[in-house]
Protein backbone atom coordinates (compact mmCIF):
# COMPACT_ATOMS: atom_id res chain seq x y z
CA UNK A 1 0.00 0.00 0.00
CA UNK A 2 1.16 3.43 -0.75
CA UNK A 3 2.44 6.05 2.32
CA UNK A 4 0.11 8.82 0.86
CA UNK A 5 -2.83 6.68 -0.09
CA UNK A 6 -6.28 7.38 1.71
CA UNK A 7 -6.60 4.19 3.57
CA UNK A 8 -2.95 3.99 5.05
CA UNK A 9 -2.79 7.35 6.19
CA UNK A 10 -6.26 6.88 8.12
CA UNK A 11 -5.27 3.36 9.67
CA UNK A 12 -1.43 4.78 10.29
CA UNK A 13 -2.88 8.23 11.97
CA UNK A 14 -5.62 5.71 14.04
CA UNK A 15 -2.75 3.52 15.56
CA UNK A 16 -0.36 6.16 16.35
CA UNK A 17 -3.39 8.02 17.99
CA UNK A 18 -4.68 5.19 19.70
CA UNK A 19 -1.09 3.76 20.90
CA UNK A 20 0.02 7.10 22.61
CA UNK A 21 -3.55 7.99 23.99
CA UNK A 22 -3.81 4.22 25.96
CA UNK A 23 -0.29 4.86 27.67
CA UNK A 24 -1.42 8.73 28.86
CA UNK A 25 -4.79 6.92 29.85
CA UNK A 26 -2.67 4.62 31.22
CA UNK A 27 -0.14 7.00 33.34
CA UNK A 28 -2.66 8.62 34.27
CA UNK A 29 -4.39 6.15 35.69
CA UNK A 30 -1.66 4.15 37.90
CA UNK A 31 -0.99 8.07 39.48
CA UNK A 32 -4.35 9.59 39.93
CA UNK A 33 -4.88 8.20 43.49
CA UNK A 34 -1.50 10.10 44.00
CA UNK A 35 -2.85 13.10 43.07
CA UNK A 36 -6.00 13.16 44.86
CA UNK A 37 -4.00 11.95 48.24
CA UNK A 38 -1.61 15.32 47.10
CA UNK A 39 -4.70 17.20 46.56
CA UNK A 40 -6.05 16.31 50.28
CA UNK A 41 -3.02 17.09 51.94
CA UNK A 42 -2.86 20.24 50.36
CA UNK A 43 -6.07 21.07 52.38
CA UNK A 44 -5.05 19.12 55.45
CA UNK A 45 -2.61 21.49 55.90
CA UNK A 46 -4.53 24.78 55.42
CA UNK A 47 -6.95 22.99 58.21
CA UNK A 48 -3.82 22.11 60.35
CA UNK A 49 -2.00 25.16 59.55
CA UNK A 50 -5.34 27.66 60.10
CA UNK A 51 -5.21 26.69 63.95
CA UNK A 52 -1.71 26.21 64.45
CA UNK A 53 -0.46 22.77 64.40
CA UNK A 54 1.47 20.89 62.18
CA UNK A 55 2.51 17.59 62.22
CA UNK A 56 6.13 16.30 60.10
CA UNK A 57 4.45 12.84 58.90
CA UNK A 58 1.72 13.37 55.95
CA UNK A 59 0.25 10.44 57.60
CA UNK A 60 -0.40 12.06 60.86
CA UNK A 61 -1.54 15.64 59.30
CA UNK A 62 -4.34 13.52 57.86
CA UNK A 63 -5.32 11.38 60.64
CA UNK A 64 -5.34 14.43 63.14
CA UNK A 65 -7.33 16.42 60.25
CA UNK A 66 -9.58 13.87 60.08
CA UNK A 67 -9.84 13.83 64.31
CA UNK A 68 -10.39 17.22 64.68
CA UNK A 69 -12.37 18.11 61.47
CA UNK A 70 -13.71 14.92 60.13
CA UNK A 71 -14.63 14.83 56.43
CA UNK A 72 -14.63 18.45 54.74
CA UNK A 73 -15.60 18.59 51.50
CA UNK A 74 -17.80 21.91 51.22
CA UNK A 75 -17.97 25.38 52.76
CA UNK A 76 -19.96 24.49 56.05
CA UNK A 77 -18.71 26.00 59.04
CA UNK A 78 -17.04 23.62 61.62
CA UNK A 79 -16.89 24.22 65.56
CA UNK A 80 -13.89 22.53 67.75
CA UNK A 81 -12.02 22.89 70.54
CA UNK A 82 -8.36 23.87 69.88
CA UNK A 83 -6.14 24.30 72.71
CA UNK A 84 -9.39 24.74 75.18
CA UNK A 85 -10.49 27.47 72.78
CA UNK A 86 -13.85 27.31 70.89
CA UNK A 87 -13.01 28.02 67.42
CA UNK A 88 -14.87 28.07 63.95
CA UNK A 89 -12.98 27.02 60.95
CA UNK A 90 -14.29 27.31 57.66
CA UNK A 91 -13.17 26.70 53.80
CA UNK A 92 -13.60 29.42 51.43
CA UNK A 93 -13.70 30.59 47.79
CA UNK A 94 -13.86 33.39 46.28
CA UNK A 95 -12.86 35.52 43.47
CA UNK A 96 -9.57 37.34 42.78
CA UNK A 97 -7.78 38.94 40.01
CA UNK A 98 -7.32 36.34 37.56
CA UNK A 99 -9.86 33.09 39.21
CA UNK A 100 -11.02 31.78 41.97
CA UNK A 101 -8.96 31.44 45.64
CA UNK A 102 -9.68 29.18 47.83
CA UNK A 103 -8.07 28.59 51.53
CA UNK A 104 -9.11 28.05 55.12
CA UNK A 105 -10.32 30.79 57.32
CA UNK A 106 -10.17 30.07 61.55
CA UNK A 107 -11.83 32.41 64.04
CA UNK A 108 -12.88 32.70 67.37
CA UNK A 109 -16.45 32.06 68.80
CA UNK A 110 -17.40 35.50 69.01
CA UNK A 111 -15.56 36.34 65.55
CA UNK A 112 -13.76 39.32 67.43
CA UNK A 113 -10.46 37.86 66.07
CA UNK A 114 -9.07 35.53 63.16
CA UNK A 115 -7.17 32.61 64.37
CA UNK A 116 -5.43 31.54 60.92
CA UNK A 117 -6.03 32.15 57.30
CA UNK A 118 -3.99 30.03 54.88
CA UNK A 119 -4.46 29.62 50.93
CA UNK A 120 -5.63 26.86 49.52
CA UNK A 121 -5.16 27.10 45.75
CA UNK A 122 -5.16 30.27 43.52
CA UNK A 123 -4.18 31.40 40.16
CA UNK A 124 -2.53 34.59 40.77
CA UNK A 125 0.55 36.48 38.47
CA UNK A 126 3.58 34.46 40.11
CA UNK A 127 5.81 36.58 42.11
CA UNK A 128 3.18 39.01 42.53
CA UNK A 129 -0.36 38.18 43.43
CA UNK A 130 0.67 34.86 43.82
CA UNK A 131 2.92 35.60 47.10
CA UNK A 132 -0.74 35.71 48.87
CA UNK A 133 0.39 31.76 49.56
CA UNK A 134 3.27 32.97 50.66
CA UNK A 135 3.40 32.30 55.32
CA UNK A 136 4.59 36.49 55.44
CA UNK A 137 1.16 37.30 54.51
CA UNK A 138 -0.96 34.82 55.56
CA UNK A 139 0.73 34.66 58.58
CA UNK A 140 -0.25 38.66 59.30
CA UNK A 141 -3.68 37.52 60.14
CA UNK A 142 -2.91 35.26 63.39
CA UNK A 143 -4.43 36.94 66.06
CA UNK A 144 -5.48 39.92 63.94
CA UNK A 145 -8.40 41.71 66.48
CA UNK A 146 -11.61 42.12 64.09
CA UNK A 147 -12.92 45.91 63.92
CA UNK A 148 -16.65 45.91 63.14
CA UNK A 149 -16.06 46.97 59.75
CA UNK A 150 -13.76 43.86 58.93
CA UNK A 151 -10.65 43.89 58.26
CA UNK A 152 -8.38 46.47 55.94
CA UNK A 153 -5.69 45.22 53.47
CA UNK A 154 -3.22 48.17 53.13
CA UNK A 155 -1.73 49.54 50.30
CA UNK A 156 1.32 47.66 50.33
CA UNK A 157 4.23 49.12 52.47
CA UNK A 158 6.97 46.54 51.87
CA UNK A 159 7.20 44.80 54.83
CA UNK A 160 4.78 42.93 56.35
CA UNK A 161 2.23 44.33 59.33
CA UNK A 162 2.01 42.24 62.21
CA UNK A 163 0.17 44.52 64.61
CA UNK A 164 -2.62 42.73 65.76
CA UNK A 165 -5.02 44.97 67.17
CA UNK A 166 -5.07 47.83 64.81
CA UNK A 167 -7.01 45.53 61.84
CA UNK A 168 -5.11 46.34 59.44
CA UNK A 169 -2.57 43.79 57.24
CA UNK A 170 -0.19 44.71 54.90
CA UNK A 171 -0.96 44.23 51.00
CA UNK A 172 1.30 42.96 48.47
CA UNK A 173 3.58 45.97 46.16
CA UNK A 174 2.44 45.55 42.97
CA UNK A 175 -0.60 43.00 43.44
CA UNK A 176 -2.64 45.98 44.40
CA UNK A 177 -6.10 43.85 43.07
CA UNK A 178 -5.48 40.78 44.64
CA UNK A 179 -4.70 42.36 47.61
CA UNK A 180 -7.94 44.15 47.20
CA UNK A 181 -9.84 41.12 46.58
CA UNK A 182 -8.41 39.04 49.13
CA UNK A 183 -9.96 42.34 51.39
CA UNK A 184 -13.17 41.83 50.03
CA UNK A 185 -13.02 37.67 50.14
CA UNK A 186 -11.93 37.89 54.07
CA UNK A 187 -14.86 40.69 54.64
CA UNK A 188 -17.51 38.44 52.86
CA UNK A 189 -16.36 35.29 55.23
CA UNK A 190 -16.65 37.39 58.79
CA UNK A 191 -19.56 38.87 57.76
CA UNK A 192 -21.32 35.09 56.90
CA UNK A 193 -19.40 33.92 60.13
CA UNK A 194 -20.84 36.70 62.17
CA UNK A 195 -24.52 35.72 60.47
CA UNK A 196 -23.60 32.08 62.09
CA UNK A 197 -22.95 32.81 65.77
CA UNK A 198 -25.75 35.79 65.60
CA UNK A 199 -28.16 32.76 64.89
CA UNK B 1 21.61 19.21 7.89
CA UNK B 2 22.54 15.41 6.81
CA UNK B 3 26.60 14.28 7.93
CA UNK B 4 26.99 16.84 10.95
CA UNK B 5 29.10 15.77 13.45
CA UNK B 6 28.12 15.91 17.06
CA UNK B 7 30.53 18.66 18.30
CA UNK B 8 29.38 20.56 15.54
CA UNK B 9 25.48 20.30 16.43
CA UNK B 10 26.04 21.20 19.98
CA UNK B 11 27.76 24.48 19.42
CA UNK B 12 25.23 25.05 16.99
CA UNK B 13 22.51 24.74 19.24
CA UNK B 14 24.15 26.21 22.20
CA UNK B 15 25.27 29.03 20.83
CA UNK B 16 25.53 30.30 16.73
CA UNK B 17 22.15 28.81 16.37
CA UNK B 18 20.59 29.01 19.85
CA UNK B 19 16.83 28.86 20.11
CA UNK B 20 16.39 31.89 21.97
CA UNK B 21 18.50 34.90 21.01
CA UNK B 22 19.39 33.48 17.54
CA UNK B 23 16.04 32.38 16.63
CA UNK B 24 14.09 33.88 18.86
CA UNK B 25 11.52 31.22 19.69
CA UNK B 26 9.90 30.05 22.94
CA UNK B 27 9.35 33.67 24.40
CA UNK B 28 5.98 33.08 25.87
CA UNK B 29 7.96 30.94 28.46
CA UNK B 30 10.50 32.75 28.76
CA UNK B 31 8.46 35.72 30.29
CA UNK B 32 6.65 33.33 32.24
CA UNK B 33 8.45 31.58 34.17
CA UNK B 34 11.76 32.93 34.70
CA UNK B 35 11.19 34.59 37.84
CA UNK B 36 12.09 32.17 40.03
CA UNK B 37 15.16 29.55 39.13
CA UNK B 38 13.44 26.39 40.66
CA UNK B 39 10.54 26.83 38.29
CA UNK B 40 12.50 27.71 35.56
CA UNK B 41 14.91 25.00 36.01
CA UNK B 42 12.36 21.94 36.33
CA UNK B 43 10.33 23.47 33.15
CA UNK B 44 13.34 23.92 31.22
CA UNK B 45 14.45 20.18 32.02
CA UNK B 46 10.39 19.22 31.36
CA UNK B 47 11.73 20.79 27.61
CA UNK B 48 15.05 19.47 27.26
CA UNK B 49 13.32 15.88 27.93
CA UNK B 50 10.83 16.89 25.73
CA UNK B 51 12.50 17.86 23.12
CA UNK B 52 14.71 15.07 22.81
CA UNK B 53 12.44 12.63 22.79
CA UNK B 54 9.78 14.13 20.59
CA UNK B 55 12.50 14.11 18.02
CA UNK B 56 14.18 10.79 18.50
CA UNK B 57 10.36 9.33 18.36
CA UNK B 58 9.67 11.55 14.89
CA UNK B 59 12.78 9.75 13.77
CA UNK B 60 12.24 6.57 14.36
CA UNK B 61 8.32 7.09 12.50
CA UNK B 62 9.83 9.34 10.07
CA UNK B 63 9.01 6.35 7.37
CA UNK B 64 5.99 5.73 8.29
CA UNK B 65 4.80 9.03 8.25
CA UNK B 66 2.64 10.35 5.72
CA UNK B 67 3.52 13.76 4.32
CA UNK B 68 0.43 15.21 4.65
CA UNK B 69 -0.08 14.41 8.35
CA UNK B 70 3.03 14.62 9.32
CA UNK B 71 2.47 18.05 11.29
CA UNK B 72 -0.51 16.72 12.99
CA UNK B 73 1.30 13.39 13.57
CA UNK B 74 4.35 15.28 15.38
CA UNK B 75 2.22 17.40 17.20
CA UNK B 76 0.96 14.23 18.69
CA UNK B 77 3.86 13.10 19.58
CA UNK B 78 5.01 16.56 21.20
CA UNK B 79 2.02 16.37 23.37
CA UNK B 80 2.26 12.66 24.32
CA UNK B 81 5.89 13.71 25.92
CA UNK B 82 4.08 17.03 27.43
CA UNK B 83 1.07 15.45 29.32
CA UNK B 84 3.30 12.80 30.59
CA UNK B 85 6.09 15.11 32.06
CA UNK B 86 2.61 17.08 33.69
CA UNK B 87 1.33 13.58 34.82
CA UNK B 88 4.47 13.48 36.74
CA UNK B 89 4.91 16.36 38.12
CA UNK B 90 1.99 16.63 39.87
CA UNK B 91 1.65 12.94 41.17
CA UNK B 92 5.21 13.67 42.60
CA UNK B 93 6.01 17.22 42.76
CA UNK B 94 2.90 19.02 43.68
CA UNK B 95 4.49 22.06 44.82
CA UNK B 96 6.04 22.80 41.41
CA UNK B 97 2.85 21.80 40.09
CA UNK B 98 1.22 24.30 41.81
CA UNK B 99 3.99 27.10 41.09
CA UNK B 100 4.15 26.29 37.24
CA UNK B 101 0.05 25.89 36.53
CA UNK B 102 -0.64 25.78 32.85
CA UNK B 103 2.67 26.69 31.87
CA UNK B 104 3.97 22.46 31.88
CA UNK B 105 0.77 22.12 29.07
CA UNK B 106 2.15 25.00 27.48
CA UNK B 107 5.35 22.91 26.35
CA UNK B 108 3.71 21.70 23.54
CA UNK B 109 3.21 25.08 21.78
CA UNK B 110 6.79 25.72 22.23
CA UNK B 111 8.15 26.55 18.61
CA UNK B 112 11.68 24.96 19.62
CA UNK B 113 10.43 21.73 19.51
CA UNK B 114 8.00 21.63 16.96
CA UNK B 115 10.84 23.42 15.22
CA UNK B 116 13.56 20.79 15.97
CA UNK B 117 11.04 18.05 14.80
CA UNK B 118 10.73 19.98 11.20
CA UNK B 119 14.23 20.56 10.07
CA UNK B 120 16.01 17.91 11.70
CA UNK B 121 14.73 15.09 12.92
CA UNK B 122 12.49 13.90 9.82
CA UNK B 123 15.90 14.18 7.89
CA UNK B 124 18.36 12.26 10.26
CA UNK B 125 18.67 9.20 12.45
CA UNK B 126 17.10 8.40 15.46
CA UNK B 127 20.28 9.13 17.79
CA UNK B 128 21.24 11.94 16.12
CA UNK B 129 17.50 13.49 16.26
CA UNK B 130 18.06 12.42 20.43
CA UNK B 131 21.13 14.91 20.67
CA UNK B 132 19.71 17.46 18.88
CA UNK B 133 16.69 17.77 20.55
CA UNK B 134 18.83 17.49 24.13
CA UNK B 135 21.31 20.09 23.02
CA UNK B 136 18.53 22.55 21.62
CA UNK B 137 16.54 22.05 24.94
CA UNK B 138 20.23 22.93 26.68
CA UNK B 139 20.46 26.24 24.55
CA UNK B 140 17.08 27.11 25.58
CA UNK B 141 17.39 26.15 29.18
CA UNK B 142 21.15 27.92 29.42
CA UNK B 143 19.18 31.78 28.45
CA UNK B 144 16.30 31.15 30.74
CA UNK B 145 18.64 30.05 33.59
CA UNK B 146 20.66 33.12 33.28
CA UNK B 147 17.44 35.29 33.26
CA UNK B 148 16.04 33.69 36.06
CA UNK B 149 19.11 34.03 38.32
CA UNK B 150 19.38 37.71 37.43
CA UNK B 151 15.15 37.97 38.21
CA UNK B 152 14.56 35.73 41.43
CA UNK B 153 18.53 37.33 42.99
CA UNK B 154 17.31 41.14 41.96
CA UNK B 155 13.75 40.55 42.46
CA UNK B 156 12.88 38.46 45.69
CA UNK B 157 17.05 38.78 46.97
CA UNK B 158 16.97 35.06 46.63
CA UNK B 159 18.32 32.09 44.51
CA UNK B 160 16.54 28.72 44.85
CA UNK B 161 13.85 30.00 47.59
CA UNK B 162 17.58 30.81 49.60
CA UNK B 163 17.56 34.34 50.89
CA UNK B 164 20.93 35.81 49.28
CA UNK B 165 20.64 39.30 50.10
CA UNK B 166 20.32 40.94 53.29
CA UNK B 167 16.82 42.19 54.64
CA UNK B 168 17.94 45.92 53.91
CA UNK B 169 18.12 45.08 50.13
CA UNK B 170 14.73 46.43 48.37
CA UNK B 171 13.35 44.14 46.28
CA UNK B 172 12.55 45.81 42.66
CA UNK B 173 9.18 44.52 41.92
CA UNK B 174 9.93 45.30 38.42
CA UNK B 175 12.14 41.97 38.36
CA UNK B 176 9.15 39.22 39.02
CA UNK B 177 7.14 41.43 36.10
CA UNK B 178 7.11 40.00 33.21
CA UNK B 179 8.61 43.28 31.61
CA UNK B 180 11.94 42.46 33.13
CA UNK B 181 12.22 39.90 30.93
CA UNK B 182 12.12 41.71 27.86
CA UNK B 183 14.94 43.81 29.20
CA UNK B 184 16.71 41.38 29.77
CA UNK B 185 16.38 38.93 26.89
CA UNK B 186 17.13 41.72 24.54
CA UNK B 187 20.40 43.02 26.49
CA UNK B 188 21.94 39.30 26.58
CA UNK B 189 20.88 39.39 22.97
CA UNK B 190 22.75 42.62 22.61
CA UNK B 191 25.50 40.84 24.65
CA UNK B 192 26.03 37.29 22.86
CA UNK B 193 25.78 39.10 19.01
CA UNK B 194 28.42 41.34 19.77
CA UNK B 195 30.53 38.81 21.23
CA UNK B 196 29.63 36.70 17.76
CA UNK B 197 29.98 40.04 15.27
CA UNK B 198 33.59 40.53 17.55
CA UNK B 199 34.39 37.02 16.57
CA UNK B 200 33.61 37.06 13.09
CA UNK B 201 35.61 40.11 12.74
CA UNK B 202 38.94 38.85 13.87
Amino acid sequence: MSKESLPYVIVFTFIVAFAFVFVIAFADGVTAERVAQNQKLVATRAFLNAVGYLEDEPSEELAKFAAEFGEVDDESIIRTKVGGRDILIKRFSGQALWGTVSGVIAVDESVSEIIGFEIISQNETPGLGGRIEESWFTQQFRGETIPPEGIIVAKGEGKPDYDTDNGSIDGITGASLTSARIEKIVNSEISQLRKETAR
Amino acid sequence: MNGETPAAILKSNLWTNNPIFIQILGICSTLAITNNLVNTLIMTLAVVFVTGLSNTTVSVLKSLIPRKVRMIVQTLIIAFYVILVDIVIRAFLPEISKALGPYVGLIITNCIIMGRAEAFAQLNPPIMALWDGLTSGAGYMAVLVVIAIIRELLGAGSLLGYQILGAGFTTWTIMVMPPSAFFLLGTLIWVAKTIMIRKEST
